[in-house]
Order: C-alpha cells, then sequence, then structure tokens
C-alpha cells in the first residue's frame, strides 16, 4: 500500500525532524509523540488520564498527524457504535422474585 | 460520556417507591434493562454464564425483600450493586473458583493496539510513524450503523478476554462512568483504563476490517 500519495505527510512541517534533532535536555521527557506511541495513548487523552506535559505533546501531533486524527475518529465512532449495542434483556424475573414481589403488593395494600 | 445507566438516572426516589409497592410492570422494565449490566458484572467474578445469571436473580430477590432497608444514603444503584457484587462474591466462594476476577491471565494486556508491521521501522524515513495509516471512514459511519456491523461487534465484544469485556461492556455499552466500574470490579483506575484501552482497541481493529474489506 502506498502511503501519503494524496496526503500530506503528516509530519511535514516546518520544524525539526522527529528523531535526533528534539530539543531540551537529556533528561527530559522526549518531545514528541509519534504515531506508534499515539495509538497507546488515545485511551488516556479520552479519559482526561494524560499528564500535563504528555498531554500537550498529544495534542500537538494530533495538530500535525491527520492519520492519528483519522485514528481518534476511529476510536470515538467504535465507542459509539458500542453505546448501541445496549438492550433489553430476553431474560425474565425468576419465580421466587416475583412472589417476593407479589408479597409486597398485599402489604402495600392492606 | 454521560451517563445513561438506568440505575443512575436520579429516578432513585420512584423506582424505590415502586419496588416498595410491588410494581410488577414498573419492575419488569428495571429488571429487563438492567439485566445484561448486572450480568455483566456478575461475570466478572464468577466463570459461567449460568451462575452469573443465578447471581443476578439472587441480588433482586434480596433487592426486592430488602427495599425497606434502603434509606437513600448511597445511590440505588451503588446499593443494588453492592448487594450484586456481594452475591457474586459468596458464589465465588461457595464454589472455590481458583481464580478471581482480578488474576484472570493478563487481559490480553501486552498486546499492542495496532500491530507494529504497520508503523514505519527505526531504518525508515520515519520511525515509529504509520506505514499503513488507517484509511477515514465516511460519516456517519453508515456502514458502522448496519446490522451485520452491530452483530460483529457484538461477537467480537463477547470474545474480549473477560476482563476487557467486563470493562468495556460496563463503560461503553451500559455508559457506567470509569469510578463506578472501579468500584464494582474492584479495579485501581490505571487498571480499569489499561482494559478499557486494550478492548477498545481490539474492537477497532475488527470494524476496522469490517468498514475496509466492505469497501475494497
Amino acid at each position: 500500500m502506498e502511503t501519503g500519495s494524496d496526503r500530506p505527510n503528516p509530519m511535514d512541517h516546518s520544524g525539526p525532524p522527529p528523531d535526533g534533532a528534539s530539543v531540551g535536555d537529556a533528561n527530559s521527557v522526549p518531545d514528541e509523540v509519534v504515531c506508534e506511541e499515539f495509538v497507546e495513548l488515545v485511551t488516556d487523552y479520552f479519559e482526561d488520564a494524560l499528564p500535563p506535559r504528555k498531554l500537550s505533546h498529544v495534542e500537538e501531533h494530533l495538530v500535525l498527524c491527520d492519520w492519528c486524527r483519522t485514528y481518534l475518529d476511529q476510536m470515538q465512532a467504535t465507542i459509539g457504535a458500542l453505546g448501541g449495542l445496549g438492550e433489553r434483556a430476553l431474560a425474565e424475573p425468576s419465580e421466587s422474585v416475583l412472589a417476593a414481589l407479589r408479597s409486597r403488593q398485599e402489604t402495600d395494600g392492606r | 460520556m454521560t451517563t445513561k445507566s438506568p440505575l443512575s438516572t436520579g429516578r432513585d426516589v420512584q423506582v424505590a417507591a415502586a419496588l416498595k409497592a410491588g410494581d410488577e410492570a414498573a419492575f419488569r422494565d428495571l429488571f429487563e434493562r438492567t439485566y445484561p449490566m448486572m450480568k455483566r458484572v456478575a461475570l466478572g467474578y464468577v466463570d459461567s454464564d449460568a451462575v452469573a445469571e443465578e447471581v443476578v436473580q439472587e441480588t433482586w430477590l434480596a433487592v426486592v425483600k430488602g427495599i425497606d432497608r434502603f434509606e437513600g444514603r448511597s445511590t440505588l444503584g451503588t446499593w443494588i450493586f453492592s448487594i450484586l457484587t456481594n452475591q457474586a462474591k459468596s458464589h465465588h466462594g461457595r464454589e472455590r473458583r481458583a481464580r478471581p476476577f482480578s488474576s484472570i491471565g493478563s487481559g490480553g494486556a501486552d498486546e499492542p493496539a495496532i500491530h507494529a508491521d504497520r508503523f514505519q521501522k527505526d531504518d525508515e524515513a520515519w520511525p515509529g510513524h504509520w506505514a499503513i495509516p488507517p484509511r477515514p471512514w465516511q460519516k456517519p459511519e453508515r456502514r458502522l450503523l448496519s446490522l451485520e456491523a452491530r452483530d460483529r461487534l457484538k461477537d467480537a465484544l463477547a470474545q474480549l478476554p473477560a476482563r476487557q469485556r467486563a470493562v468495556v461492556g460496563l463503560r461503553d455499552v451500559d455508559g457506567l462512568p470509569a469510578e463506578e466500574v472501579c468500584d464494582v470490579l474492584n479495579l485501581s483506575p490505571e487498571n480499569q483504563r489499561v482494559l478499557l484501552h486494550r478492548g477498545r482497541s481490539r474492537l477497532r481493529a475488527i470494524l476496522e476490517q469490517y468498514v475496509d474489506g466492505a469497501d475494497a
């Protein structure tokens, strides 16, 4: 599969390439999130569970990467589709549950 | 995500009153709407469908008999869930199951959301960036709304490892908030998120296969 033929390279921006040229000292958290990492952070992103610095890297990545935005949309669509799976049970309350319920009607209707 | 749980809708007073009065129509409605969710919680503690179904029935029996003791200090949902988890745990003990919920396998925790083959390797131009990117799904995702897609998704959910299935079902199908899911399944927030992530990622991949396959 040819990639990016009709779409911009996700990292096609004027900044430095993602690897080898990151700013900041050696002890800092890496300054960029790449796609492979992004797909593992999506849920924490949805759940507001990313530490602030990570969150800003994720948001920067999303601005630059069409493909990861597509991925994010797909995760959201998946969650939406799951929300459509709710259904009523085919099961019935057991006889003993119904009996207990009916005995309440008697005490209630005194 | 909004809460749509029938046990968390702020209708506690009416529901409790209906239960106290033995209102059968209201009870059946509540029973049917909450059954899948309650069974999901029970399956967090016991292995078999049949036992989980028994646990749900026993829970309702205890709820109907004991509704007078519900004083509204917790929500009705929390109260019912606490009865449910206690019933499930006692089954668990009675049957001497060797594996409490929290130790069932890794839950697929080591599996990446996306296979590494779909990303560029270290010797390629953009290591870690997409080599085979996802293709946009049309909006609204009409294919996802088809009965076939729904069935696929349902099957895929049923086939997730037990812990992922419970968490994804309760969060995304039943709409319970994260804290409540942690509570009823006795999970840490981190574990809950990991299980949710693995489950959702796997289900997205199944839908992608379906959508892309159908497009091809």
